[in-house]
Protein backbone atom coordinates (compact mmCIF):
# COMPACT_ATOMS: atom_id res chain seq x y z
CA UNK A 1 0.00 0.00 0.00
CA UNK A 2 2.69 2.24 1.55
CA UNK A 3 5.11 1.16 -2.30
CA UNK A 4 1.68 2.37 -4.40
CA UNK A 5 1.54 5.35 -2.84
CA UNK A 6 5.00 6.68 -3.71
CA UNK A 7 4.94 5.77 -7.49
CA UNK A 8 1.50 7.64 -7.63
CA UNK A 9 3.27 10.65 -6.17
CA UNK A 10 6.08 10.20 -8.48
CA UNK A 11 4.19 9.60 -11.49
CA UNK A 12 1.59 12.59 -10.59
CA UNK A 13 4.81 15.16 -9.83
CA UNK A 14 6.14 13.78 -13.57
CA UNK A 15 2.50 14.93 -15.22
CA UNK A 16 3.16 18.41 -15.17
CA UNK A 17 1.32 20.43 -17.38
CA UNK A 18 -1.24 18.14 -18.53
CA UNK A 19 -2.63 20.04 -21.52
CA UNK A 20 -6.27 18.86 -22.50
CA UNK A 21 -8.26 20.68 -24.98
CA UNK A 22 -11.38 22.84 -23.53
CA UNK A 23 -13.81 23.04 -25.65
CA UNK A 24 -14.51 27.62 -25.56
CA UNK A 25 -17.20 27.88 -28.27
CA UNK A 26 -18.62 25.26 -31.00
CA UNK A 27 -20.82 25.86 -34.17
CA UNK A 28 -24.35 25.06 -33.50
CA UNK A 29 -24.59 23.10 -36.78
CA UNK A 30 -21.69 20.01 -36.03
CA UNK A 31 -22.57 16.92 -37.82
CA UNK A 32 -23.54 14.88 -35.14
CA UNK A 33 -21.76 11.07 -35.06
CA UNK A 34 -23.50 8.04 -32.73
CA UNK A 35 -20.14 6.18 -31.04
CA UNK A 36 -22.16 2.76 -30.75
CA UNK A 37 -20.30 0.31 -28.12
CA UNK A 38 -18.76 -1.95 -30.25
CA UNK A 39 -19.36 -5.66 -29.77
CA UNK A 40 -17.72 -8.49 -28.96
CA UNK A 41 -17.22 -12.47 -29.10
CA UNK A 42 -16.63 -15.28 -26.53
CA UNK A 43 -13.06 -14.75 -25.02
CA UNK A 44 -12.70 -11.25 -24.78
CA UNK A 45 -12.97 -9.04 -22.16
CA UNK A 46 -16.13 -7.53 -22.25
CA UNK A 47 -15.04 -4.27 -20.76
CA UNK A 48 -13.30 -3.96 -24.54
CA UNK A 49 -16.10 -3.24 -26.56
CA UNK A 50 -17.13 -0.06 -24.55
CA UNK A 51 -13.38 1.34 -24.22
CA UNK A 52 -12.52 1.33 -27.74
CA UNK A 53 -15.81 3.18 -29.02
CA UNK A 54 -15.55 5.51 -25.90
CA UNK A 55 -11.68 6.62 -27.33
CA UNK A 56 -12.79 6.92 -30.87
CA UNK A 57 -15.55 9.28 -29.55
CA UNK A 58 -13.03 11.47 -27.56
CA UNK A 59 -10.69 11.57 -30.24
CA UNK A 60 -13.19 12.65 -32.58
CA UNK A 61 -14.93 15.13 -30.55
CA UNK A 62 -11.16 16.56 -29.11
CA UNK A 63 -11.57 19.54 -31.03
CA UNK A 64 -15.22 20.17 -31.19
CA UNK A 65 -15.27 19.49 -34.75
CA UNK A 66 -18.47 17.39 -34.09
CA UNK A 67 -21.26 16.36 -31.81
CA UNK A 68 -22.25 13.07 -30.23
CA UNK A 69 -25.26 11.40 -29.69
CA UNK A 70 -25.25 9.95 -25.84
CA UNK A 71 -25.16 6.63 -25.14
CA UNK A 72 -28.47 6.67 -23.05
CA UNK A 73 -30.24 8.08 -26.06
CA UNK A 74 -29.24 5.46 -28.69
CA UNK A 75 -32.28 3.58 -29.54
CA UNK A 76 -30.21 -0.12 -30.74
CA UNK A 77 -26.45 -0.86 -30.42
CA UNK A 78 -25.84 -3.03 -33.41
CA UNK A 79 -21.78 -4.22 -34.26
CA UNK A 80 -22.91 -5.78 -37.45
CA UNK A 81 -25.01 -4.27 -40.89
CA UNK A 82 -27.74 -6.74 -40.50
CA UNK A 83 -28.40 -5.16 -37.23
CA UNK A 84 -28.24 -1.46 -38.51
CA UNK A 85 -31.05 -0.01 -38.70
CA UNK A 86 -30.76 3.69 -40.15
CA UNK A 87 -34.35 4.97 -38.71
CA UNK A 88 -33.21 4.63 -35.08
CA UNK A 89 -30.20 6.68 -36.28
CA UNK A 90 -32.41 9.55 -38.40
CA UNK A 91 -35.21 10.02 -36.18
CA UNK A 92 -32.43 10.94 -33.27
CA UNK A 93 -30.85 13.63 -35.72
CA UNK A 94 -27.56 11.39 -36.63
CA UNK A 95 -25.53 12.48 -39.33
CA UNK A 96 -23.10 9.21 -39.26
CA UNK A 97 -23.14 6.09 -36.95
CA UNK A 98 -19.84 4.37 -36.31
CA UNK A 99 -20.27 0.81 -35.37
CA UNK A 100 -17.86 -2.49 -34.74
CA UNK A 101 -16.80 -5.33 -32.89
CA UNK A 102 -14.16 -7.26 -31.17
CA UNK A 103 -14.23 -10.51 -32.94
CA UNK A 104 -11.34 -12.27 -31.07
CA UNK A 105 -8.13 -12.34 -29.44
CA UNK A 106 -5.34 -14.47 -29.94
CA UNK A 107 -2.58 -16.26 -27.22
CA UNK A 108 -0.08 -13.04 -28.23
CA UNK A 109 -2.68 -10.85 -27.08
CA UNK A 110 -3.83 -9.67 -30.53
CA UNK A 111 -7.64 -8.55 -31.13
CA UNK A 112 -8.56 -8.57 -34.26
CA UNK A 113 -11.18 -5.52 -34.98
CA UNK A 114 -13.76 -4.97 -37.26
CA UNK A 115 -15.91 -1.24 -37.91
CA UNK A 116 -18.04 0.60 -40.22
CA UNK A 117 -19.33 4.20 -40.81
CA UNK A 118 -22.63 4.91 -41.88
CA UNK A 119 -23.70 7.88 -43.54
CA UNK A 120 -27.30 8.62 -42.30
CA UNK A 121 -28.46 11.11 -44.38
CA UNK A 122 -27.10 9.08 -48.03
CA UNK A 123 -27.89 5.39 -46.24
CA UNK A 124 -25.10 3.97 -47.51
CA UNK A 125 -21.87 2.46 -45.60
CA UNK A 126 -19.20 4.61 -46.52
CA UNK A 127 -16.39 2.59 -44.54
CA UNK A 128 -15.80 -0.78 -43.78
CA UNK A 129 -12.14 -1.64 -42.26
CA UNK A 130 -10.42 -4.27 -39.73
CA UNK A 131 -7.43 -3.87 -37.59
CA UNK A 132 -5.15 -6.14 -36.21
CA UNK A 133 -3.24 -4.72 -33.24
CA UNK A 134 -2.10 -5.57 -29.36
CA UNK A 135 -4.43 -5.60 -26.60
CA UNK A 136 -2.59 -3.71 -24.27
CA UNK A 137 -2.51 -0.69 -27.01
CA UNK A 138 -5.96 -0.07 -27.53
CA UNK A 139 -5.30 3.73 -27.34
CA UNK A 140 -3.22 3.52 -30.51
CA UNK A 141 -5.68 1.38 -32.12
CA UNK A 142 -8.79 3.66 -31.31
CA UNK A 143 -6.23 6.78 -32.88
CA UNK A 144 -5.81 4.43 -36.38
CA UNK A 145 -9.65 3.90 -36.52
CA UNK A 146 -10.48 7.70 -35.27
CA UNK A 147 -7.87 8.95 -38.57
CA UNK A 148 -9.74 6.58 -40.73
CA UNK A 149 -13.37 7.91 -39.66
CA UNK A 150 -12.22 11.28 -39.52
CA UNK A 151 -10.90 11.20 -43.13
CA UNK A 152 -13.73 9.67 -44.69
CA UNK A 153 -16.07 12.16 -42.94
CA UNK A 154 -13.77 15.27 -43.58
CA UNK A 155 -11.73 14.16 -46.32
CA UNK A 156 -8.76 15.64 -44.71
CA UNK A 157 -6.14 13.70 -43.04
CA UNK A 158 -6.87 12.30 -39.75
CA UNK A 159 -4.06 13.68 -36.87
CA UNK A 160 -5.21 11.77 -33.64
CA UNK A 161 -1.83 10.21 -33.50
CA UNK A 162 0.22 13.35 -34.03
CA UNK A 163 2.12 15.11 -31.10
CA UNK A 164 2.37 18.48 -29.77
CA UNK A 165 6.04 19.72 -28.44
CA UNK A 166 5.76 22.87 -26.03
CA UNK A 167 7.99 25.00 -23.53
CA UNK A 168 6.84 24.88 -20.04
CA UNK A 169 7.60 27.90 -17.85
CA UNK A 170 7.01 26.53 -14.32
CA UNK A 171 8.59 29.40 -12.55
CA UNK A 172 11.06 32.14 -13.14
CA UNK A 173 13.73 30.04 -13.16
CA UNK A 174 12.74 26.56 -14.68
CA UNK A 175 12.00 26.10 -18.48
CA UNK A 176 11.03 22.63 -19.82
CA UNK A 177 11.27 21.57 -23.27
CA UNK A 178 8.33 19.05 -23.47
CA UNK A 179 6.47 16.90 -25.89
CA UNK A 180 3.32 15.17 -25.31
CA UNK A 181 0.49 13.41 -27.39
CA UNK A 182 -2.21 15.38 -29.05
CA UNK A 183 -4.60 14.72 -26.25
CA UNK A 184 -2.60 15.76 -23.98
CA UNK A 185 -1.26 12.01 -22.70
CA UNK A 186 1.85 10.74 -22.16
CA UNK A 187 3.60 14.20 -21.54
CA UNK A 188 7.74 13.81 -21.94
CA UNK A 189 9.88 16.17 -20.84
CA UNK A 190 13.03 16.08 -22.74
CA UNK A 191 15.12 18.76 -21.06
CA UNK A 192 15.12 21.00 -18.14
CA UNK A 193 17.21 24.14 -17.41
CA UNK A 194 18.13 27.04 -15.46
CA UNK A 195 18.40 29.29 -18.62
CA UNK A 196 15.57 29.79 -21.66
CA UNK A 197 14.56 27.30 -23.75
CA UNK A 198 12.86 28.59 -27.29
CA UNK A 199 11.87 27.87 -30.69
CA UNK A 200 10.74 23.88 -30.67
CA UNK A 201 10.51 22.10 -34.31
CA UNK A 202 10.02 18.54 -34.61
CA UNK A 203 12.30 16.14 -37.74
CA UNK A 204 10.01 15.03 -40.74
CA UNK A 205 9.94 11.95 -39.41
CA UNK A 206 9.22 12.95 -35.76
CA UNK A 207 12.53 11.15 -34.67
CA UNK A 208 14.30 14.73 -33.40
CA UNK A 209 13.38 18.16 -32.10
CA UNK A 210 15.39 21.22 -32.83
CA UNK A 211 15.57 24.19 -30.54
CA UNK A 212 17.45 26.81 -28.99
CA UNK A 213 18.61 26.87 -25.53
CA UNK A 214 20.72 29.70 -23.59
CA UNK A 215 22.00 26.94 -21.01
CA UNK A 216 26.02 28.38 -22.20
CA UNK A 217 24.76 31.89 -21.67
CA UNK A 218 24.41 32.38 -25.17
CA UNK A 219 21.45 31.79 -28.28
CA UNK A 220 22.43 27.70 -28.89
CA UNK A 221 20.84 25.52 -31.18
CA UNK A 222 20.42 21.70 -30.21
CA UNK A 223 18.95 18.72 -32.10
CA UNK A 224 17.65 16.10 -29.35
CA UNK A 225 17.14 12.76 -30.17
CA UNK A 226 13.77 11.48 -28.87
CA UNK A 227 14.78 7.53 -28.63
CA UNK A 228 17.96 8.18 -27.06
CA UNK A 229 17.37 11.40 -25.70
CA UNK A 230 20.99 12.90 -26.75
CA UNK A 231 21.35 16.64 -27.58
CA UNK A 232 24.22 17.69 -30.12
CA UNK A 233 25.22 21.37 -29.95
CA UNK A 234 24.76 22.41 -33.58
CA UNK A 235 28.17 23.76 -33.70
CA UNK A 236 27.17 26.84 -36.44
CA UNK A 237 29.49 30.14 -36.17
CA UNK A 238 28.47 33.36 -35.34
CA UNK A 239 27.53 35.09 -32.13
CA UNK A 240 23.44 34.51 -32.27
CA UNK A 241 22.22 31.17 -33.88
CA UNK A 242 18.61 30.71 -33.44
CA UNK A 243 15.36 29.83 -35.07
CA UNK A 244 15.83 26.38 -36.63
CA UNK A 245 13.54 24.49 -39.26
CA UNK A 246 13.69 21.25 -40.55
CA UNK A 247 13.72 21.37 -44.65
CA UNK A 248 10.97 19.14 -45.90
CA UNK A 249 13.60 16.11 -46.53
CA UNK A 250 15.11 16.21 -43.00
CA UNK A 251 18.49 16.69 -44.32
CA UNK A 252 18.74 20.77 -43.21
CA UNK A 253 18.02 23.66 -40.81
CA UNK A 254 16.92 26.78 -42.07
CA UNK A 255 18.37 28.86 -39.00
CA UNK A 256 19.60 32.71 -37.90
CA UNK A 257 22.86 32.95 -37.55
CA UNK A 258 24.05 36.57 -36.63
CA UNK A 259 27.70 37.29 -37.47
CA UNK A 260 29.11 40.06 -35.62
CA UNK A 261 25.29 41.38 -34.95
CA UNK A 262 23.65 41.09 -38.06
CA UNK A 263 20.97 38.16 -38.05
CA UNK A 264 20.66 36.43 -41.49
CA UNK A 265 19.10 32.93 -42.77
CA UNK A 266 21.38 30.62 -43.49
CA UNK A 267 20.88 26.91 -45.04
CA UNK A 268 22.59 24.11 -43.02
CA UNK A 269 23.26 20.55 -43.65
CA UNK A 270 23.17 18.38 -40.83
CA UNK A 271 25.32 15.70 -42.75
CA UNK A 272 28.47 17.88 -43.40
CA UNK A 273 27.84 20.84 -41.28
CA UNK A 274 27.64 23.06 -44.35
CA UNK A 275 26.05 26.38 -43.83
CA UNK A 276 24.79 28.36 -46.80
CA UNK A 277 24.06 31.96 -46.93
CA UNK A 278 20.59 32.99 -48.04
CA UNK A 279 20.34 36.59 -47.15
CA UNK A 280 22.58 39.33 -46.52
CA UNK A 281 21.21 42.37 -45.61
CA UNK A 282 22.25 44.83 -42.52
CA UNK A 283 18.22 44.92 -41.01
CA UNK A 284 17.52 42.03 -39.22
CA UNK A 285 16.53 38.69 -40.80
CA UNK A 286 14.94 35.35 -39.00
CA UNK A 287 11.67 33.18 -38.61
CA UNK A 288 12.71 31.14 -41.70
CA UNK A 289 10.61 28.45 -42.58
CA UNK A 290 10.24 26.37 -45.63
CA UNK A 291 7.66 25.83 -48.28
CA UNK A 292 6.32 22.27 -48.33
CA UNK A 293 7.78 21.79 -51.64
CA UNK A 294 11.33 23.19 -50.26
CA UNK A 295 11.80 25.93 -52.87
CA UNK A 296 10.83 28.76 -50.83
CA UNK A 297 11.76 29.92 -47.32
CA UNK A 298 9.71 32.30 -45.87
CA UNK A 299 11.27 35.16 -43.33
CA UNK A 300 10.86 37.47 -41.56
CA UNK A 301 12.70 41.02 -42.28
CA UNK A 302 12.37 44.69 -40.59
CA UNK A 303 14.58 45.32 -44.16
CA UNK A 304 11.37 47.99 -44.86
CA UNK A 305 11.35 49.92 -41.55
CA UNK A 306 9.18 47.28 -40.15
CA UNK A 307 9.07 43.83 -39.67
CA UNK A 308 7.02 42.24 -42.55
CA UNK A 309 7.11 38.67 -44.44
CA UNK A 310 9.01 38.08 -47.41
CA UNK A 311 10.14 35.19 -48.95
CA UNK A 312 13.36 33.63 -51.02
CA UNK A 313 13.38 31.34 -53.81
CA UNK A 314 16.68 28.94 -52.46
CA UNK A 315 17.50 28.36 -55.96
CA UNK A 316 17.80 31.78 -57.37
CA UNK A 317 17.53 33.67 -54.16
CA UNK A 318 15.52 35.69 -55.74
CA UNK A 319 13.02 37.82 -52.85
CA UNK A 320 9.68 38.49 -52.82
CA UNK A 321 7.51 40.58 -50.25
CA UNK A 322 4.37 39.25 -48.64
CA UNK A 323 3.12 41.35 -46.38
CA UNK A 324 2.35 45.48 -46.92
CA UNK A 325 -0.80 45.98 -44.33
CA UNK A 326 -0.29 47.07 -40.77
CA UNK A 327 3.80 47.44 -39.19
CA UNK A 328 4.35 44.48 -38.17
CA UNK A 329 3.81 40.85 -40.01
CA UNK A 330 6.26 38.29 -38.83
CA UNK A 331 7.03 34.39 -38.10
CA UNK A 332 5.52 33.29 -41.00
CA UNK A 333 4.50 29.38 -41.97
CA UNK A 334 3.27 27.71 -45.27
CA UNK A 335 -0.25 26.14 -45.25
CA UNK A 336 0.79 22.05 -45.84
CA UNK A 337 -0.82 23.30 -49.29
CA UNK A 338 2.18 25.55 -49.92
CA UNK A 339 -0.90 28.30 -51.01
CA UNK A 340 -1.22 30.35 -48.26
CA UNK A 341 0.49 31.40 -44.80
CA UNK A 342 -0.15 32.08 -41.26
CA UNK A 343 1.82 33.98 -38.95
CA UNK A 344 1.14 37.03 -35.99
CA UNK A 345 -0.43 40.32 -37.15
CA UNK A 346 -0.26 43.77 -35.26
CA UNK A 347 -2.63 45.88 -35.50
CA UNK A 348 -3.61 48.65 -33.17
CA UNK A 349 -1.01 47.56 -30.59
CA UNK A 350 -2.58 43.69 -30.47
CA UNK A 351 -0.85 40.78 -31.82
CA UNK A 352 -3.13 38.23 -33.67
CA UNK A 353 -2.82 35.35 -35.69
CA UNK A 354 -4.02 35.89 -39.28
CA UNK A 355 -4.34 33.82 -42.59
CA UNK A 356 -3.19 35.44 -45.90
CA UNK A 357 -3.46 33.51 -49.67
CA UNK A 358 -0.77 33.95 -51.13
CA UNK A 359 -2.78 34.85 -54.53
CA UNK A 360 -4.68 37.32 -52.67
CA UNK A 361 -3.17 40.95 -50.97
CA UNK A 362 -5.93 40.76 -47.85
CA UNK A 363 -4.75 39.39 -44.66
CA UNK A 364 -7.57 37.56 -42.44
CA UNK A 365 -7.52 37.84 -38.89
CA UNK A 366 -7.88 34.49 -36.73
CA UNK A 367 -8.15 35.38 -33.46
CA UNK A 368 -9.11 37.71 -30.56
CA UNK A 369 -6.76 38.23 -27.71
CA UNK A 370 -3.87 40.56 -27.81
CA UNK A 371 -0.54 38.74 -27.33
CA UNK A 372 -1.24 36.37 -29.45
CA UNK A 373 1.86 33.98 -30.88
CA UNK A 374 3.95 31.24 -32.23
CA UNK A 375 1.40 29.53 -34.63
CA UNK A 376 1.52 26.11 -35.61
CA UNK A 377 -0.91 24.23 -38.01
CA UNK A 378 -2.08 21.01 -37.79
CA UNK A 379 -0.49 18.70 -40.56
CA UNK A 380 -3.84 18.47 -42.42
CA UNK A 381 -3.94 22.15 -42.76
CA UNK A 382 -7.02 22.44 -40.69
CA UNK A 383 -6.51 23.49 -36.83
CA UNK A 384 -4.09 25.90 -35.47
CA UNK A 385 -2.53 26.31 -31.68
CA UNK A 386 -1.00 29.01 -30.76
CA UNK A 387 0.49 30.62 -27.65
CA UNK A 388 -1.43 33.15 -25.91
CA UNK A 389 -1.69 35.16 -22.57
CA UNK A 390 -3.90 35.74 -19.71
CA UNK A 391 -2.61 38.20 -17.06
CA UNK A 392 0.88 37.04 -16.61
CA UNK A 393 0.17 33.45 -17.10
CA UNK A 394 0.43 31.26 -20.63
CA UNK A 395 -1.49 29.66 -22.35
CA UNK A 396 -2.16 27.96 -25.68
CA UNK A 397 -5.74 28.29 -27.62
CA UNK A 398 -6.57 26.47 -30.45
CA UNK A 399 -9.20 27.46 -33.72
CA UNK A 400 -10.67 24.74 -36.38
CA UNK A 401 -10.21 27.22 -39.97
CA UNK A 402 -13.56 26.40 -40.60
CA UNK A 403 -14.77 28.58 -38.09
CA UNK A 404 -16.80 25.43 -36.25
CA UNK A 405 -14.43 25.42 -33.23
CA UNK A 406 -12.22 27.91 -30.37
CA UNK A 407 -10.26 25.34 -27.94
CA UNK A 408 -7.92 26.61 -25.38
CA UNK A 409 -5.43 24.31 -23.76
CA UNK A 410 -4.57 25.57 -20.18
CA UNK A 411 -1.62 24.25 -18.42
CA UNK A 412 -2.20 23.22 -14.45
CA UNK A 413 1.61 24.47 -13.43
CA UNK A 414 3.21 27.81 -14.72
CA UNK A 415 2.90 28.92 -18.37
CA UNK A 416 3.31 27.09 -21.71
CA UNK A 417 3.93 28.47 -24.57
CA UNK A 418 5.43 27.85 -28.49
CA UNK A 419 3.99 25.07 -29.11
CA UNK A 420 4.95 23.08 -32.20
CA UNK A 421 2.77 20.52 -33.82
CA UNK A 422 4.30 17.34 -35.21
CA UNK A 423 4.04 16.08 -39.04
CA UNK A 424 1.93 12.84 -39.20
CA UNK A 425 3.29 9.62 -37.91
CA UNK A 426 4.52 7.88 -41.35
CA UNK B 1 -4.19 -7.05 -47.03
CA UNK B 2 -5.25 -3.77 -45.42
CA UNK B 3 -5.64 -5.42 -42.03
CA UNK B 4 -1.79 -7.06 -42.20
CA UNK B 5 -0.77 -3.70 -43.14
CA UNK B 6 -2.77 -2.08 -39.92
CA UNK B 7 -1.09 -4.60 -37.63
CA UNK B 8 2.24 -3.28 -38.87
CA UNK B 9 1.47 0.09 -38.35
CA UNK B 10 -0.56 -0.73 -35.22
CA UNK B 11 3.36 -2.31 -33.64
CA UNK B 12 4.98 0.00 -35.18
CA UNK B 13 3.36 2.79 -33.64
CA UNK B 14 3.33 0.72 -29.88
CA UNK B 15 6.79 0.24 -30.37
CA UNK B 16 7.73 4.08 -31.15
CA UNK B 17 5.80 5.24 -27.72
CA UNK B 18 7.46 2.34 -26.00
CA UNK B 19 11.20 3.98 -27.72
CA UNK B 20 10.24 7.28 -26.54
CA UNK B 21 10.86 6.89 -22.84
CA UNK B 22 13.32 9.62 -22.81
CA UNK B 23 15.88 10.33 -19.67
CA UNK B 24 14.84 13.59 -18.14
CA UNK B 25 18.23 15.42 -18.95
CA UNK B 26 18.41 17.80 -15.97
CA UNK B 27 21.05 20.66 -16.61
CA UNK B 28 21.36 23.25 -14.39
CA UNK B 29 23.82 25.61 -15.45
CA UNK B 30 24.14 29.54 -14.39
CA UNK B 31 23.20 31.73 -17.56
CA UNK B 32 25.62 34.31 -15.98
CA UNK B 33 28.24 33.45 -18.98
CA UNK B 34 28.95 34.33 -22.20
CA UNK B 35 30.76 32.51 -24.71
CA UNK B 36 32.18 29.99 -22.04
CA UNK B 37 33.62 33.24 -19.86
CA UNK B 38 32.48 32.44 -16.24
CA UNK B 39 31.70 35.67 -14.41
CA UNK B 40 31.69 35.39 -10.86
CA UNK B 41 29.25 38.00 -9.09
CA UNK B 42 32.00 39.14 -6.76
CA UNK B 43 34.00 40.72 -9.74
CA UNK B 44 31.56 42.83 -10.87
CA UNK B 45 32.29 46.52 -10.58
CA UNK B 46 29.72 48.53 -8.95
CA UNK B 47 29.54 51.77 -10.62
CA UNK B 48 26.69 53.64 -8.66
CA UNK B 49 25.23 54.32 -12.14
CA UNK B 50 21.70 53.26 -13.62
CA UNK B 51 22.74 49.92 -15.36
CA UNK B 52 20.32 49.92 -17.86
CA UNK B 53 19.51 51.99 -20.43
CA UNK B 54 15.44 51.89 -22.32
CA UNK B 55 14.39 51.58 -25.79
CA UNK B 56 10.98 52.16 -27.63
CA UNK B 57 8.78 49.36 -28.79
CA UNK B 58 9.93 47.81 -32.31
CA UNK B 59 13.18 50.74 -31.65
CA UNK B 60 16.75 50.51 -31.20
CA UNK B 61 17.76 53.84 -31.49
CA UNK B 62 19.63 55.50 -28.35
CA UNK B 63 17.87 59.07 -27.23
CA UNK B 64 20.02 61.98 -25.39
CA UNK B 65 19.75 60.59 -21.91
CA UNK B 66 21.02 57.35 -23.16
CA UNK B 67 23.97 58.88 -24.27
CA UNK B 68 24.55 60.79 -21.59
CA UNK B 69 24.40 58.05 -19.07
CA UNK B 70 26.57 55.80 -21.30
CA UNK B 71 28.94 58.47 -21.11
CA UNK B 72 28.92 59.21 -17.46
CA UNK B 73 29.99 54.99 -17.61
CA UNK B 74 33.42 55.77 -19.56
CA UNK B 75 35.62 56.53 -16.71
CA UNK B 76 34.57 53.40 -15.41
CA UNK B 77 34.82 51.32 -18.63
CA UNK B 78 38.33 52.20 -19.23
CA UNK B 79 39.15 50.13 -15.43
CA UNK B 80 37.08 47.35 -16.68
CA UNK B 81 38.25 44.31 -17.80
CA UNK B 82 34.72 43.29 -19.62
CA UNK B 83 31.66 45.19 -20.98
CA UNK B 84 28.61 43.41 -20.78
CA UNK B 85 25.63 44.23 -22.86
CA UNK B 86 22.70 42.51 -22.29
CA UNK B 87 19.68 43.20 -24.86
CA UNK B 88 16.14 42.43 -23.82
CA UNK B 89 12.79 43.33 -25.26
CA UNK B 90 9.07 43.35 -24.10
CA UNK B 91 7.00 40.30 -24.80
CA UNK B 92 5.03 42.25 -27.42
CA UNK B 93 5.64 40.66 -31.18
CA UNK B 94 7.62 37.37 -31.77
CA UNK B 95 10.12 35.58 -29.56
CA UNK B 96 12.50 34.94 -32.38
CA UNK B 97 12.03 38.89 -33.95
CA UNK B 98 12.79 39.95 -30.41
CA UNK B 99 15.76 37.97 -29.98
CA UNK B 100 17.23 39.82 -33.05
CA UNK B 101 16.07 42.97 -31.81
CA UNK B 102 17.22 42.44 -28.49
CA UNK B 103 20.78 41.66 -30.38
CA UNK B 104 20.54 44.88 -32.13
CA UNK B 105 20.20 47.09 -29.05
CA UNK B 106 23.08 45.57 -27.53
CA UNK B 107 24.95 46.41 -30.52
CA UNK B 108 23.71 49.96 -30.81
CA UNK B 109 25.42 50.44 -26.98
CA UNK B 110 28.30 48.88 -28.17
CA UNK B 111 28.60 50.79 -31.38
CA UNK B 112 28.32 54.21 -29.31
CA UNK B 113 30.82 52.88 -26.43
CA UNK B 114 33.42 52.29 -29.73
CA UNK B 115 32.71 55.74 -31.02
CA UNK B 116 33.46 56.84 -27.83
CA UNK B 117 36.63 54.89 -27.46
CA UNK B 118 36.23 51.60 -26.15
CA UNK B 119 37.82 48.58 -27.39
CA UNK B 120 35.29 46.25 -28.54
CA UNK B 121 37.79 43.33 -27.83
CA UNK B 122 36.30 44.69 -24.07
CA UNK B 123 32.67 43.80 -24.89
CA UNK B 124 30.70 41.00 -24.74
CA UNK B 125 27.44 41.63 -26.71
CA UNK B 126 24.21 38.51 -25.71
CA UNK B 127 19.86 39.33 -26.23
CA UNK B 128 17.89 37.16 -24.69
CA UNK B 129 15.19 38.89 -26.65
CA UNK B 130 11.68 39.17 -24.57
CA UNK B 131 12.89 35.36 -22.29
CA UNK B 132 13.74 37.24 -19.37
CA UNK B 133 11.35 40.43 -18.61
CA UNK B 134 12.31 42.18 -15.28
CA UNK B 135 8.30 43.12 -14.94
CA UNK B 136 6.02 39.58 -15.78
CA UNK B 137 3.12 41.77 -16.66
CA UNK B 138 1.24 42.59 -19.67
CA UNK B 139 0.50 46.97 -19.32
CA UNK B 140 2.69 49.77 -20.83
CA UNK B 141 4.94 50.42 -17.72
CA UNK B 142 6.21 46.95 -17.56
CA UNK B 143 6.88 46.48 -21.07
CA UNK B 144 8.95 49.67 -20.74
CA UNK B 145 10.51 48.55 -18.32
CA UNK B 146 11.94 45.41 -19.77
CA UNK B 147 12.65 47.07 -23.16
CA UNK B 148 16.52 47.43 -22.28
CA UNK B 149 20.32 47.09 -21.93
CA UNK B 150 21.73 46.05 -19.30
CA UNK B 151 25.28 46.97 -18.66
CA UNK B 152 27.69 45.18 -16.73
CA UNK B 153 31.51 45.63 -16.25
CA UNK B 154 33.52 43.30 -14.73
Amino acid sequence: MKRSLIILIFLSSNIFSLLEIEIIKGSDNLSKVAFVPFGIEENVNENYGEQISTLIEKNMLLFGEFENLDKAEMLSFPDSEEDFYYRDWKIMGVDYSVIGKINSVNALGNLNISYSLFNINRRIKILEGEIVGRENNIEGIAKIISNRIYEKITGLKGIFDTKLAYIVNSDAETYQMCISDIDGKNEQILFTSAAPIMSPDWSPDRKKIAYVSFENGLAEIFIQDLASGERESIQALGMTNSAPVWSPDGKSLALVVSFSGNPDIFSYSINNKRLVRLTNHYGIDTEPSWSPDSKKIIFTSDRSGSPQLYEINTQSKRKKRLTRDGNYNARGRYFPDGKSIFFVHGNDGNFQIATKKLSSRFIETLTSTSLDESPTISPNGNIIIYATKDGSKGYLGGITLDGKSRFSLPVKNGSVREPAWSPLFN
Amino acid sequence: MEPIGIFILATICQFYSCAQNVSDSVERMQYASVAGEEYLEGEKIDTNLDDKVYFDFDKSTLDADDKNLLEQYLPAIRKAKIVRLEGHCDERGTREYNLALGERRALEVRDFLIIKGVSGKKIRVVSFGEERPIKNASNEKAWAENRRVEISLY
